[in-house]
C-alpha cells in the first residue's frame, strides 16, 4: 500500500484525533519536567528528614564545616597576599591572584567538560528513565535538556562548594563593593554552563558518529590529557630543589602555567570578571584609555552568558538531530559475550591462600574473581592509590640538613600524615566495597546458605579478603612514602605496625557493621554504602584511624625531637620517651585489637541470627 | 492501524528482526509468540519508536514511526516488559504527569485518572510511593498509565509475567473489552493459553523471522488429522524451524495477502 493510500485509509482516524488534546508545547514540556523533578526532590527530602535525619544533618553539618574551613584557609591566604605581595589594585597583587584564579578555574574547566559528558552519557544512554520518556510523545531535545540539567548539577556542585568560599573570601579581603557579591552567581553559573555544554555536545557527537569507538575515544582523550598534563606536573615538581618557593621558581611557575591565561578561555573571562568586579568603581581616564572596572566586569559576564547561550542552542540542535538515532544505535549494539576462565592472577591468589582451610579458600577466591571482573569495583581505588603513589614519589622536596630540628619535625609529621591519608582512603574503600558485601550476598544467599559451610566461615572470608587485600597495597605505599622521606628505621617499623592495625581494624568494622546492619532491599552497593550504616561505618573508621595514628605518631614525634634537639628536659629525656613510645604503641595495639575483635564478634553473632528473604 | 513493511534490525552482525511484514487492524488483538531472543521485544521497540529499523518502514495510524515519532507515540499506549516507574512518586502523581504529557488539561486529566484508578482497582494504594508497590500493583499502574490517554493502539510486552491469577484475569478481560471497543492490541507473550484464549491472530517468531501469521485455527490446519494445543503446535513449529531452517515451508508472513490483516 502506498503512503497516499495509507493516508486515505487512516483519514477517519485523523479526524477523530483532531478532537484529542493537542500535545504540549515546548515550554509546557519543560514545565512538566521541572514539576516532575520538584515532586521527586520534595519526596526525597521529606524521606531523608523522616528516615535519615541524623545522616542528613551530619552530611549538611560536615559540608558546612568543610565550607567554613575552606573559607578560612583562603581568607588567610588572600590576607597573606595583601600583607606580603601587595594591595588590591597593585600589579603584583593582581598577577598573583590572577595566577591562582586562572589555574583553579582552568583546571575545573577541563574537569567539567569530562564529568558533564560522562554524566550525560550515563543519564541518556544507560538510564531506564530515558527509555520511558522516549516512549512518551516528547521531543528528543527536551529529554536531552532534562538530562543535561542533571549533568550540569551533578558535575558542578563540587565546583560551587570549592569556588564559593574562595570568591567570598577574596571579596572580603579585597574590600570589594556590594555588587561583587551579586555578580558572583551569574558569573559562576554562566561559566559552568560552557564546559558542560561542550561536554554535552561531545557526548552526543561521539554517540552519534562513532558509537562503536566510544571506548577508544575516551581512552585516547585520557591519554592525550595525560600526555599534556603529566609533563606539566612533572616539570613543576621536578624543578631544581634549591629554587623551591624562590623568586625564580615563582616566575618559572607563572610562565609554565601561562596556557591557563589564554584570552579565549572561559576561565579567563571568569577571572577577569571577578577581579574587575572586586575593584572599586572608580573611572580612571589616562589619555585615550578609560579604566572602568564595573563595565569590564559586565563585559566579561556578557561574554560568558552569550557563549553559554550559544552552546545551549548548539546542544538543542544536536539533540534534535542526533539523539533518537544515536539512542537506537546504542540500544541495538552487539554486546560481546565474554568467555571467562580462571586467569593467571586467580592461580597466584590461590597459591597465596594455601594456609587457609579449603572452604575459606574457595570463598576468598570467589570474592577475588568478582572483584577482578568488575573494574568499577577496583578502578577508583587504583586511581586514588596511583595518585598517592605519584605524590609520595615527589614528596622528597625538602633538601635541608638532617640536623635541622624543624626539618626533622616536618618530615616526621608529613610521614604520619601520609599514613593517615592512606588509612582514610582505605576507609572509603572498606565503606564503599566491603561494608555492602553482606547485603549484596543476601540476593544470592540461596547459593551460600545451602552450602555445607558454617555461616561464620562466610563472614571470616569477607574479613580476610578485606584485610589481606588492603594490607599489601597500603603497606607498599607507606613504605614508599617513608623511603622517599628517608625516615629512620624505627619510624618505618612503627608505620608498618600501624598499617597492619589499620587494615585489620577497618576490615573488621566494615564486615561487622555490614553484618549487623544489612540492607537486603537495595541492589546498588553505592546506595547501601550511602545509608545510615555506611555513614556510621565511615565515621567510626575515621575516628579509629585518627586514634591509632595519633597514639603512634605523638610519642614517636617527641622521641625523634628529643634525640635530635638541643634540649633535655625531664619529659624530653630519651629514656622516658622510649617508654612513651612503647606505651603509645601498646595503646595503639590495644585500640586496634578492640576495633578488630568487637565489631567482628558482634557481626558474627548477628550473622548467625540473620534471616535472608 | 499498525503496519510494518520489510522491517530489518540488526544488533551488530546478529539479525534480530529480518524482513518483518505485519499488519494489525483496529479492533484486532494480535499475539506475538516466540522463544527468548526470537525478536519479539525488538519488534515491539521498533513499533513504539524506541529503536529504528535498519531498513523497512513502520506506520502507526498512518504516521511514520521514524519521521513522525511524536505523532505516532500519541496514538500508542505501551506496557514494556520491564516497566519503569518513578520510585519517589505516587501512582497518582505518575498518572498526572503522563496525562499532562499527552496534552490533557486539568479536568480531562482528573477524569481520566479517576477512570483508570477505578478500572484497575488502584484506589487503595494510588497515593502511596511506587517504591512500596508489589509487582502486580506496579503492573496495574503501568497499564493505567498506558491507557490514560485512550490510545488507539496498545502495545504490551509480556503482560502476564509475575501476575497472580486475579490480575491475569483482569488483564485478559481488559484487553478483550478494549479490542471490542475498537482498539488495536499487539501483545508479546509466553503465556500460550492466554494467547489462544483472547487473540484474533497469532504470530510466531523464530530467529528474527515471522514464521507463522494467522489464526489459531489456521495454524491447526497445518497439522491435519491431529488435535493439538497451541503449545504443542508452537513447539513443533519452532523446533522444526530451528533444526532445519532451510527446509521450513510454513506459511510465512510474506505469503499473507496484504489486505488480509486489515479486513479480518
Amino acid at each position: 500500500m502506498t503512503d497516499m493510500a495509507l493516508t486515505s485509509t487512516f483519514a477517519g482516524l485523523h479526524d477523530r484525533y483532531a478532537s484529542s488534546p493537542a500535545l504540549p508545547t515546548e515550554d509546557r514540556e519543560a514545565q512538566l519536567l521541572w514539576s516532575l523533578r520538584y515532586h521527586v526532590a520534595r519526596t526525597q527530602l521529606r524521606q531523608l528528614m523522616t528516615t535519615a535525619r541524623l545522616r542528613t544533618l551530619l552530611v549538611a553539618g560536615l559540608s558546612l564545616f568543610f565550607w567554613m574551613g575552606l573559607f578560612l584557609l583562603f581568607y588567610e591566604g588572600f590576607s597573606f597576599i595583601v600583607d606580603n605581595v601587595g594591595q588590591p589594585g597593585g600589579r603584583y597583587h593582581a598577577e598573583t591572584v590572577q595566577f591562582v584564579f586562572h589555574l583553579f578555574f582552568a583546571s575545573l574547566n577541563v574537569m567539567l567538560v569530562f564529568s558533564s559528558g560522562i554524566i550525560l552519557y550515563t543519564g541518556l544512554y544507560n538510564s531506564p528513565e530515558t527509555q520511558y520518556l522516549l516512549s512518551l510523545p516528547m521531543r528528543p531535545e527536551r529529554i536531552v535538556l532534562y538530562k543535561f540539567q542533571e549533568a550540569v548539577f551533578y558535575s558542578s556542585w563540587g565546583f560551587f562548594l570549592l569556588a564559593s568560599p574562595i570568591m567570598i573570601a577574596y571579596g572580603i579581603v579585597a574590600g570589594a563593593p556590594w555588587y561583587y557579591y551579586f555578580i558572583l552567581a551569574p558569573l559562576i553559573v554562566s561559566f559552568v554552563y560552557i564546559p558542560c555544554g561542550v561536554g554535552a555536545i561531545c557526548c552526543l557527537l561521539v554517540m552519534h558518529k562513532l558509537p562503536h569507538l566510544r571506548k577508544l575515544i575516551v581512552i585516547v582523550a585520557t591519554l592525550v590529557l595525560m600526555v599534556v598534563a603529566v609533563p606539566l606536573v612533572w616539570r613543576t615538581v621536578s624543578s631544581p630543589q634549591s629554587k623551591l618557593f624562590g623568586v625564580e621558581w615563582f616566575q618559572e611557575t607563572l610562565d609554565r602555567f601561562s596556557i591557563t591565561q589564554q584570552e579565549w578561555l572561559p576561565s579567563t573571562w571568569l577571572t577577569n570578571g571577578l577581579l574587575d568586579a572586586a575593584r572599586l568603581p572608580h573611572v580612571v581616564i589616562e589619555g585615550d584609555r578609560v579604566d572602568w572596572p564595573v563595565a569590564k566586569s559586565i563585559f566579561n559576564l556578557t561574554l560568558l552568558i552569550s557563549n553559554a547561550l550559544f552552546l545551549h542552542v548548539l546542544t538543542v540542535w544536536a539533540a534534535k538531530r542526533w539523539f533518537r538515532t544515536s539512542y537506537a544505535n546504542f540500544a541495538t549494539r552487539r554486546t560481546p559475550r565474554r568467555t571467562v576462565r580462571p586467569a593467571y592472577a586467580d592461580r597466584v591468589v590461590q597459591a597465596f591462600l594455601f594456609p587457609f582451610p579449603r572452604p575459606l579458600r574457595l570463598l576468598l577466591t570467589k570474592d577475588w574473581q568478582l572483584l577482578r571482573r568488575d573494574p568499577v569495583q577496583w578502578s577508583q581505588f587504583l586511581i586514588f592509590f596511583a595518585l598517592l603513589g605519584l605524590y609520595f614519589l615527589n614528596v622528597d622536596r625538602f633538601d635541608n640538613p638532617q640536623s635541622d630540628i624543624d626539618y626533622v619535625t616536618w618530615i616526621n609529621m608529613v610521614s604520619f600524615l601520609n599514613l593517615a591519608v592512606v588509612g582514610l582512603i582505605l576507609s572509603t574503600f572498606t565503606t564503599r566495597f566491603i561494608y555492602p558485601m553482606i547485603s549484596l550476598e543476601g540476593h544470592c544467599f540461596w547459593i551460600l546458605g545451602l552450602l555445607p559451610v558454617e555461616r561464620d566461615t562466610i563472614l571470616w572470608s569477607k574479613f580476610w579478603f578485606a584485610s589481606l587485600g588492603s594490607w599489601v597495597p597500603c603497606a607498599m605505599l607507606v613504605l614508599l612514602s617513608d623511603m622517599m622521606l628517608q625516615v629512620p628505621l624505627l619510624v618505618i617499623l612503627v608505620h608498618q605496625l600501624t598499617c597492619v592495625l589499620l587494615c585489620l581494624g577497618l576490615a573488621s568494622i566494615a564486615v561487622g557493621f555490614g553484618a549487623m546492619m544489612p540492607n537486603f532491599r537495595e541492589t546498588s552497593p553505592s546506595k547501601i554504602a550511602a545509608g545510615f550504616g555506611g555513614t556510621l561505618n565511615l565515621v567510626l573508621s575515621a575516628l579509629y584511624i585518627m586514634a591509632v595514628v595519633v597514639l603512634t605518631a605523638l610519642p614517636c614525634h617527641f622521641y625523634l625531637l628529643a634525640s635530635k634537639g638541643p634540649w633535655g628536659t625531664t619529659f624530653m629525656n630519651p629514656q622516658y620517651l622510649k617508654m612513651w613510645l612503647v606505651a603509645g604503641t601498646g595503646a595503639a595495639i590495644f585500640v586496634g585489637a578492640v576495633a578488630t575483635i568487637v565489631p567482628l564478634y558482634r557481626g558474627l553473632r548477628a550473622f548467625r541470627r540473620l534471616e535472608f528473604v | 492501524m499498525i503496519e510494518l513493511q520489510q522491517v530489518c534490525r540488526s544488533y551488530g552482525d546478529k539479525v534480530a528482526v529480518a524482513n518483518l511484514n505485519l499488519r494489525v487492524a483496529a479492533g484486532e488483538l494480535y499475539s506475538m509468540l516466540g522463544h527468548n531472543g526470537a525478536g519479539k521485544t525488538t519488534a515491539i521497540k521498533l513499533l513504539v519508536g524506541l529503536i529504528r529499523p535498519t531498513s523497512g518502514t513502520i506506520h502507526v495510524g498512518g504516521y511514520d514511526v521514524v519521521t513522525q515519532t511524536r505523532e505516532a507515540a500519541a496514538l500508542i499506549g505501551y506496557v514494556p516488559d520491564q516497566p519503569f516507574l518513578y520510585d519517589k512518586l505516587s501512582g497518582r502523581e505518575i498518572l498526572q504527569f503522563v496525562s499532562r504529557m499527552y496534552g490533557m488539561d486539568g479536568r480531562q486529566s482528573a477524569r481520566a485518572i479517576d477512570r483508570e484508578i477505578e478500572r484497575f482497582e488502584l484506589a487503595e494504594f494510588a497515593d502511596q510511593l511506587t517504591e512500596t508497590y508489589s509487582h502486580g500493583m506496579k503492573q496495574r499502574t503501568v497499564f493505567a498509565s498506558a491507557l490514560l490517554h485512550a490510545p488507539r493502539v496498545l502495545v504490551v510486552d509480556e503482560p502476564m509475567v509475575g501476575l497472580d491469577p486475579h490480575s491475569i484475569r483482569l488483564v485478559k478481560d481488559l484487553l478483550k473489552r478494549e479490542v471490542a471497543g475498537g482498539m488495536c492490541v499487539l501483545m508479546s507473550t509466553h503465556t500460550l493459553t492466554a494467547a489462544e484464549e483472547i487473540s484474533h491472530r497469532v504470530g510466531i517468531m523464530n530467529q528474527g523471522r515471522l514464521m507463522f501469521d494467522g489464526t489459531v485455527a489456521e495454524l491447526r490446519g497445518q497439522f491435519p488429522g491431529e488435535s493439538r494445543s497451541l503449545e504443542s503446535m508452537y513447539l513443533a513449529l519452532t523446533e522444526a524451524d530451528s533444526n532445519a531452517p532451510q527446509a521450513f515451508s510454513r506459511r510465512s508472513s510474506a505469503s499473507i495477502p496484504a489486505e488480509e490483516g486489515l479486513t479480518r
